[in-house]
């Protein structure tokens, strides 16, 4: 019975964790966000002094980000920095390979703003959005 | 009994403790070890990337390539087609430069090849720009002229949903750079960004100056709608001369040839030239749809037209099937009256009108590369030429141009 419990309790844990949503974070001192300044910093728009980082193109915490907070497809997203670099309006944020380089490229870059899935977080990041 | 019994538990807790600390102990030193390796790693990591952030962050490459395969059922020469197949007239190559001078203070240069132009090497942007901190922004040097919503990236054909943006309305105003400088500004809104931006300078095409270029465009965007508006003036001083393909025949093998001439036609005296446009788009991602409409006016004899399209295409994965109609007109046809030789000649050169129809795909075939199939059918030429130089003395009343294309961004 307690081995029933456990492979239940297991299994929704599991189901939990595959259901995590994307979460936005920062360093443990940063404030919240709002969701268009979100949308503004990932797109290179605004003067915020924040600094976005990406995960790698093809990553699907990326597109369930994008989905969310710019509303843009990951083609549209490419087309979209390819109409910025080549007029010169700006580069596409830096783009960092997992989970675990996205945290740790926010705890030591000051100011640093990224996303990654809410079964990621630990207590070096905080969430200051969840969109 | 009960006394032992305790005895031996007592002995075994502190040993059952013991072990579970010891173990607990190793089990949490081992963890804590390896995940502090594992935050070493990664920092040093961060830390590498950040350094050679810091070399190359000034420095921004990047470029984008087109190759195109264009053919026509005529030798109409629209969109430079003819029967034969050509792979030059729309292949080009860029490469961009960025370097950040400061945080603030960029120069931009873009190397441009095209086929077109037999692969001759020239800037199409070359400026140094400056953000203040008040948000405005300043460039100067070369840039591109802002009067279409693809005029900034007109040869970025990866940046465009169409095979190329359609003919009738960007064919309408040949030049596309020039040298001066612009200023913008851009507002934002909680979710949309307001852009004004205006913009001056001069500007020489095919033995014409255009000069006193004066302008200034509203583009309003959220992202899914974009609305814009643009108003531009210049004064046009020299004279046109227009190439001509004369149909003849080749004196060794009595082939049909055409020998192109070049026939100086009108003389533009200080003549103001006038543009105003608009245009809307619609992207939810899987639904585009764009429209632009521009009228040219130049006093004088030369032509005044009014042109527009609509564009409207649907993603479907990798793949988005558009379809596209356009016109061009010429508006003032009565200010060339056909009363001589040289007259019926420049009639019949600026007076055009015609409407097109196009039906394409865009593959995305891999993530930086796109391929486009593309059939455009242009009919509706009136008793003109169609607006096609090399359709004066033929008169082909319609024509179809078949185009596969790959563009490239990297």
């Amino acid at each position: 019975m307690k081995k029933l419990l456990s492979i239940v309790a297991l299994s929704l844990c599991s189901m939990v964790s595959a259901q995590a949503a994307v979460v936005l974070i920062g360093a443990p001192g940063a404030s919240d966000i709002s969701a268009s300044d979100a949308k503004k910093l990932f797109l290179g728009k605004g003067s915020s002094s924040a600094v976005p980082f990406e995960l790698d193109e093809g990553n699907a915490t990326r597109s369930e980000f994008h989905d969310k907070v710019t509303s843009k497809s990951d083609a549209q997203l490419k087309a979209y920095w390819s109409k910025q670099v080549f007029t010169g309006k700006g580069n596409p944020p830096a783009t960092v390979s997992s989970a675990a380089a996205m945290k740790s490229t926010i705890a030591s870059t000051p100011n640093a703003i990224g996303y990654i899935d809410e079964a990621d977080l630990d207590d070096t990041v905080k969430v200051i959005l969840k969109p | 009994m009960m006394n032992t019994r305790f005895n031996t538990a007592l002995k075994a807790l502190p040993i059952a403790v013991s072990v579970a600390l010891v173990s607990g102990q190793v089990f949490a030193a081992d963890e804590t070890n390896e995940q502090k390796i594992a935050k070493l790693e990664q920092q040093v990591k961060t830390l590498q990337n950040q350094q050679t952030a810091n070399l190359t962050e000034r420095f921004n490459f990047n470029g984008f390539m087109s190759g195109a395969y264009i053919t026509a059922d005529n030798n109409s020469g629209y969109l430079g087609s003819s029967t034969s197949a050509d792979f030059s007239e729309e292949s080009k190559l860029g490469f961009q430069a960025i370097f950040a001078i400061t945080d603030n203070t960029q120069a931009v240069m873009q190397l441009m090849m095209k086929g077109e132009n037999d692969w001759d090497v020239e800037a199409e942007w070359a400026y140094v720009s400056h953000r203040f901190e008040s948000g405005v922004q300043l460039r100067g040097g070369k840039l591109r002229v802002p009067l279409f919503m693809y005029s900034d990236y007109l040869d970025v054909g990866y940046a465009q949903p169409f095979a190329r943006p359609p003919e009738e309305v960007y064919g309408a105003v040949p030049f596309t750079t020039y040298t001066g400088g612009d200023v913008s500004y851009a507002l934002e809104f909680d979710d949309s960004t307001l852009t004004v931006q205006a913009f001056g300078g001069e500007s020489e095409e095919s033995g014409i100056d255009i000069k006193n270029i004066l302008g200034a465009n509203l583009t309003w965007t959220d992202e899914t709608w974009t609305l814009r508006a643009v108003y531009g003036q210049s004064t046009l001083d020299g004279t046109t001369s227009r190439s001509v393909a004369i149909p003849s025949q080749d004196p060794n093998t009595g082939l049909p040839i055409f020998i192109d001439a070049s026939v100086p036609l009108l003389t533009l005296n200080n003549e103001k030239a006038t543009f105003t446009g608009v245009g809307a788009s619609y992207d939810n991602g899987q639904f585009l749809a764009v429209t632009e409409w521009t009228r040219v006016e130049v006093d004088g004899q030369y032509t005044d037209s009014d042109s527009g399209y609509i564009t409207l295409g649907y993603r479907i994965n990798a793949f988005t099937p558009y379809v596209t109609a356009a016109y061009y007109e010429s508006q003032d046809d009565d200010q060339r009256p056909v009363v001589g030789e040289s007259s019926a000649l420049i009639a019949a050169l600026f007076n055009g009108q015609r409407t097109s129809y196009s039906g394409g795909l865009r593959w995305d075939a891999l993530d930086n590369l796109a391929v486009k199939f593309d059939v455009t059918y242009a009919t509706d030429f009136g008793d003109t030429s169609g607006g096609f130089q090399s359709n004066v003395l033929q008169k082909y009343d319609n024509v179809t141009v078949y185009t596969v294309k790959f563009d490239v961004v990297f």
